[in-house]
């Protein structure tokens, strides 16, 4: 309990007052009678912390809990609210000429039916709809849900068609025998409840509209389609007794900002940490970080909720490296956690090594590096590994991952994914600019280069596919959830779906030998002889059977041509779009960190927010600035001290997994790991492949290949490497790092620890056979392994432990198991 | 946001079994576990289960009046009562590894996803029992590789992946890793053991992680069971007879089956034999030499024993056997007399665990081309299987990212069916 006194003492007085108070939004425009819009009152406190008033406020003109609705008289309107002796105000302008809001279905019934759950993912606006009825989540898309509900019918997943008669939901001769009433009220036997009650507002609404002929108002337009939603504050910090309110603003296609915090679902992620009410208000539940999604007008949103705990007194001013220090302290500070210490040289050393290289570090850099007196020289050190044969060979790895090379995924021939693999391998020693290398693949044509991930299990794979991968590895998102439907979280629409697939839908290969394929884009008018693909060049919509054009996600399209490689706008369109460059520096930064900022890497959604935006932000503009250059990157996130903070935790930091508080370890990946083991033992792997190029010849890699070196998964056997989650590339990896009982049974009964400390030639067979001491021994053993020299109290111990042996070479050889199996050994930390 | 662990509740099991495994109901079907006989590459129907014209080879009657095979698989005829047969399969992949992932998991390959298994499932719906590994797959081809992986448990984590093991028919077989090396004394292990303890003392009290206790949970486990003979020994094919082993075939197709047998009977869920390996049954060329001399013979000698076995010991009752391969084959002939890939519709056996023996499920056309009625999905198959082991067939399971998928996968999104006339 005595390193935990500094910060209970800290809980000093700290009712302090409000510097300044402020309204938002601090100006604001109402466009037709009855409309309204939320003002809060936000307080900044002298640490940089904020509270909202608006509940405590005295509001002029009288605007209810900061809500100011439009009246029929226009013009402009200074609202002030006053909280002790503070006062704020914001300007409105209010224009009701044209009376009252014109009938919309979205904003009227839609808005019931996104506010009420109805459309929510778990329920009717789930992939499927619930019961027969679908609809679209938060009401994306007004005009289909105004179908089902007005003229009824059953959704169906692969046809545009009812699956049953269509029944309207609706009874326009007697509108409270309406199903959609009867089920919504409960007076139907409902799987989702009761949604309102029969006297309630949204009953009021819903029967007028029923009782008016169910119009649908006139078509969406820019005045009415939801561009964007905006939430205030992105991220939230509440003390344990605070609350906040959430406001929430649809931005119109046409530019025009509307209020629909009323209108908005809140749903919070983990209730022990907060909790929101149907208003939006935000209450604590425990310490912690969660987030709040916010559906509305067809979009989502998240904000970042984190309880913080009591001020920190003195919070100390943290040294800084670079912009990344900014944004992560800085978050910090709010949140009152204090960073960990800078790392030790030789933490700092063994974790930079294994992050650029792949490669423990060999013990005479250790004690060199450690002895340096030179301040520049974890700089310097960064610089070095960059710069050597190994930094290429573990990106090559990296990369070969992320891209794919195995002998299934890239036509069933060791030619091909040799050829790929070393597209990579020059792509990475050059440095390449990473948006070339997207724009390679890409558009990748003809026998050479990165063409061959086109042909997974040697079949040309299907547009949809092909495309949904490009789309997950360039862009981070998962568009596949959009072949067959709408999106169920994002506003991705099964015809932007279609239409970017469509760029994929001429690839073609040619050849007759099976091994000396040519892969291309299938003229337009042309029969090539090959009845499959001439009846697949045009790709059809699954549901409504239409023809394609290959059309970006911005809608625009690109008709096709024969002079054209059809893939070239698409690639010139992507390494350009901002979630190109967000995605890149997202991936690198969870291989440096173990987590992305946007977490899982490749799953960017409005509802995954980013635990730092703008640092996200900084790094992709810092990206595109240096021209893609990855290498700069990495020596940007590296030498930020963000990277280099210990991994020993302290009581503000110890439960902190996703703020970079401190380095969480991270278990070495399957490949590092055999190699360190190679690398301690001084035994390398010897890998074996049965299947090869040219027959069925069982080979042997050549000495000194490294795990890293390897191509196809699935051509060089390793159990070891399978153990411990090497994936197999033939769908994108996704490494788990979870301990499993194979590998507990495989370290102590397994060939790869035993066989090779029993090994003549290896490093302690050696050591013993030349007569050198424990201690030298030890020494050595820890140096090599752990990258530290073994603290006094460690090496006591374990001396002891030795002399009691009865066998010193079988003591030694438990000793190396021991350590090759500790955890120390088999993370980065 | 923190990931849940299981271990914070401070309990494991075996093979990754843990507090929630331990505290899930017991499958309350009949089946207790199941043996899929794997035959790799695609039987022809029509020269197996459903004899037609188009076949070489006559239709023989077996022990259930009104039925049919192959004279190809004589013993077989005689226990027809003890397996049904569904001559309706129509599914996807119409070439090896699509059609294994399609056969194995139920759904078609989509690099985006790794789908979990049928095995993988059943060990996670039932659980593991008598500390056995839940999930075998025997013998473990390395030129097979890329089809053992579908064999795995895609997003439901490691512990579910089979464990696979190599040939029992070969004079040196043993298990990886589940006994100690010769050079490895009982009291070595515990030498390294306090070893062990000795040097990550420094760095756990530095740094913690659930996944620490994760580890050290399953070196304990290693330990038992590497000190513990029941489970080493009934991996052991030398406890059984040289008749019995004789009667299954001292190929790796028999020796497999008798190994699911020994694995089924000492607690293990879902055992693939897949003796019949690198596409055994992918008779491209001389289909009719391959069914007569090398095919048929040994599935019809082992599946045979397979059935007796399994009714003397009192198992039959509680296994499944299913006896399949991952499609059909074309009802014409080639030029090089072989029979190349057909998922339109096909054949299988299955029986035991509550499936009736003795039936016929769906009827093929006169060539044995098309579905002609009950068209069977793999979902349909998979339904059929989880509702013995009374496990709920319409679950969806959601992954990572929240997407759901069906464990009983029909075509056209449509969730399986169970074939009830065989329940």
């Amino acid at each position: 309990m005595k390193t935990l006194l500094p910060f209970l003492l800290a809980a000093i007085a700290y009712a302090a007052d409000p510097v300044a108070v402020r309204l938002v939004p601090a100006t604001f425009e109402l466009h037709r009678e009855g409309a309204a819009q939320q003002l809060l009152l936000i307080a900044e406190y002298p640490d940089g912390s904020t509270q909202d008033l608006t509940d405590a406020a005295q509001w002029s003109p009288n605007a209810p809990a900061g809500l100011v609705t439009a009246k029929a008289n226009p013009g402009p309107v200074q609202v002030t609210a006053t909280h002790g002796k503070l006062r704020a105000t914001a300007s409105g302008r209010i224009e009701t000429a044209a009376g009252p809001a014109e009938f919309r279905f979205r904003a009227a019934i839609g808005s019931i039916l996104t506010k009420r759950g109805c459309n929510s993912p778990a329920c009717h606006g789930g992939v499927k709809g619930r019961g027969g009825l679908k609809l679209s989540a938060a009401s994306l898309f007004p005009q289909d849900d105004y179908e089902w509900i007005v003229k009824g019918g059953e959704y169906q997943v692969l046809s545009a068609e009812s699956k049953t008669p269509r029944v309207p939901r609706i009874n326009l001769q007697n509108p409270a025998e309406s199903l959609l009433l009867r089920k919504a009220t409960g007076a139907m036997p409902h799987g989702g409840g009761k949604r309102f009650a029969v006297d309630s507002p949204e009953y009021q609404t819903i029967t007028n509209w029923i009782r008016q002929g169910a119009p649908f108002g006139p078509p969406e337009d820019d005045t009415s389609r939801v561009a964007a939603l905006e939430v205030y504050p992105k991220i939230l910090t509440l003390e344990k007794n605070q609350k906040h309110r959430l406001l929430v603003t649809a931005v119109m296609a046409n530019g025009r900002r509307e209020d629909v915090t009323a209108q908005a679902l809140y749903v919070a992620n983990d209730k022990q940490i907060a909790t929101v009410a149907e208003s939006g208000l935000v209450s604590p539940a425990a310490l912690g970080e969660t987030s709040i999604l916010v559906r509305a007008a067809g979009q989502a949103a998240a904000v970042i909720v984190g309880v913080i705990g009591d001020p920190i007194a003195n919070y100390p001013t943290l040294p800084k490296s670079n912009f990344i220090d900014e944004h992560v302290f800085d978050k910090l500070r709010r949140l009152r956690i204090l960073p960990s210490a800078l790392s030790s040289d030789a933490e700092f050393l063994r974790r930079v090594c294994l992050d650029l290289t792949g490669t423990l570090p060999p013990p005479a850099r250790v004690t060199e590096f450690v002895r340096s007196t030179d301040p520049k020289k974890r700089e310097r050190v960064i610089d070095a590994l960059i710069a050597t044969p190994e930094f290429t060979d573990y990106w090559t790895f990296r990369f070969q991952d992320l891209f794919r090379v195995a002998l299934f995924a890239n036509g069933i021939n060791a030619k091909w994914s040799q050829m790929y693999g070393e597209w990579i391998r020059e792509s990475i020693a050059k440095n390449k600019p990473y948006d070339r290398m997207a724009w390679e693949r890409l558009t990748a044509q003809g026998y050479d280069g990165p063409t061959r991930h086109f042909l997974p299990y040697d079949v040309i794979g299907s547009p949809e596919e092909t495309m949904a991968e490009e789309v997950r590895v360039f862009f981070g998102r998962r568009l596949e959830c959009a072949q067959c439907h709408n999106h169920p979280y994002e506003t991705w629409s099964q015809d932007q779906f279609w239409g970017l697939a469509a760029f994929f839908g001429r690839l073609f290969k040619m050849g007759d030998t099976g091994n000396e394929y040519v892969v291309f884009d299938h003229p337009l008018n042309e029969g090539m002889g090959n009845a499959e693909v001439n009846g697949k060049i045009e790709t059809l919509h699954p549901r409504t059977k239409a023809k394609l054009t290959p059309t970006l996600l911005d809608g625009r399209a690109v008709p096709p041509s024969d002079q054209a490689n059809p893939r070239k706008p698409l690639a010139d369109w992507m390494v350009q779009h901002p979630y190109f460059a967000e995605a890149a520096v997202n991936r690198i930064w969870a291989e440096f960190f173990g987590r992305g900022l946007v977490d899982p890497v490749d799953d960017f959604r409005s509802t995954n927010p980013a635990t730092h935006p703008e640092l996200l932000a900084r790094l992709a503009a810092e990206f595109r600035r240096n021209g893609h250059d990855l290498r700069a990157l990495m020596r940007l996130i590296v030498t930020s001290r963000t990277y280099q903070l210990s991994a020993e935790t302290n009581p503000t930091n110890r439960a902190d997994r996703v703020n970079y508080s401190h380095a969480l370890p991270r278990p070495l990946l399957a490949e590092v790991l055999l190699d360190a083991i190679g690398q301690v033992t001084g035994v390398a792997e010897r890998f074996t492949t049965t299947v090869t190029a040219s027959g069925k010849v069982t080979q042997q890699t050549p000495s000194g290949t490294r795990a890293i070196h390897l191509r196809e998964p699935d051509l060089f056997h390793s159990r070891f490497l399978d153990l411990y989650g090497r994936p197999n590339r033939l769908a994108l990896p996704e490494r788990s790092g979870k301990a499993n009982l194979g590998q507990a049974l495989n370290m102590l009964a397994g060939p790869i620890y035993n066989e090779k400390l029993a090994h003549p030639e290896s490093r302690l067979q050696k050591l013993l056979a030349s007569q050198a001491t424990d201690e030298a021994i030890l020494q050595d053993l820890y140096l090599t392994a752990l990258g530290r020299p073994p603290d006094p109290a460690e090496r006591q111990q374990i001396l002891t432990a030795l002399s009691t042996q009865p066998n010193r070479s079988d003591a030694w050889k438990d000793l190396f198991w021991a350590v090759l199996c500790s955890r120390e050994f088999a993370e980065n930390h | 946001m923190q990931r849940r662990s299981f271990l914070s509740a401070g309990a494991l099991g075996f093979l990754g079994l843990n507090l929630a495994d331990l505290l899930r109901a017991k499958p309350n079907g009949k089946a207790q576990s199941c043996i899929l006989l794997w035959l790799e590459g695609g039987p022809s129907q029509m020269d197996t289960w459903d004899p037609k014209p188009t076949s070489s080879f006559q239709p023989i009657s077996t022990n259930v009046p009104g039925i049919q095979i192959s004279e190809l698989l004589p013993q077989l005829a005689r226990r027809m009562d003890r397996l049904s047969l569904v001559r309706s399969m129509h599914t996807r992949g119409s070439d090896h590894p699509q059609g294994t992932h399609y056969a194995i998991t139920g759904h078609e390959v989509n690099p985006a996803m790794q789908f979990p298994s049928i095995g993988s499932i059943l060990a996670k719906e039932t659980g593991a029992r008598n500390s056995m590994p839940p999930h075998v797959l025997t013998p473990h081809w390395e030129k097979a590789r890329q089809y053992e992986d579908y064999f795995r448990s895609g997003f439901l984590g490691p512990e579910y992946d089979p464990m696979c093991i190599p040939d029992p028919s070969k004079p040196g077989f043993q298990i990886n890793d589940l006994s100690l090396p010769k050079s490895v004394s009982a009291a070595a292990v515990e030498n390294r053991k306090s070893f062990l303890q000795m040097i990550d003392r420094r760095y756990r009290t530095m740094v913690e992680g659930a996944e620490h206790a994760q580890m050290d949970g399953f070196q304990t486990q290693a330990t038992k069971m590497l000190l513990n003979p029941a489970v080493r020994e009934a991996f052991d094919l030398s406890k059984e007879s040289d008749k019995l082993r004789d009667r299954y075939g001292r190929d790796a197709v028999g020796q497999s089956a008798l190994m699911a047998r020994r694995l089924v009977e000492a607690g293990t869920r879902f055992v693939t034999a897949a003796g019949f390996h690198s596409n055994s049954w992918d008779t491209h060329a001389k289909n009719d030499e391959g069914h007569r001399d090398r095919l048929c013979p040994p599935l019809d000698r082992t599946l045979s024993t397979l059935l007796d076995d399994l009714k003397d010991r009192g198992l039959y009752d509680s296994t499944i056997v299913l006896a399949m391969g991952e499609f059909g084959r074309t009802p014409f002939v080639n030029n090089d007399r072989g029979r190349d890939h057909w998922p339109n519709c096909w054949s299988l056996a299955i029986g035991g665990g509550g499936i009736a023996g003795g039936r016929v499920v769906g009827a093929s056309d006169a060539d044995g081309a098309q579905v002609v009625s009950r068209a069977t999905s793999m979902g349909d198959l998979f339904a059929t299987i989880y509702k013995a082991f009374g496990i709920d067939w319409t679950k969806e399971y959601d992954t990572p990212i929240g997407r759901p998928i069906k464990i009983a996968n029909s075509l056209e999104d449509q969730t399986g069916q169970p074939l009830n006339e065989l329940l």
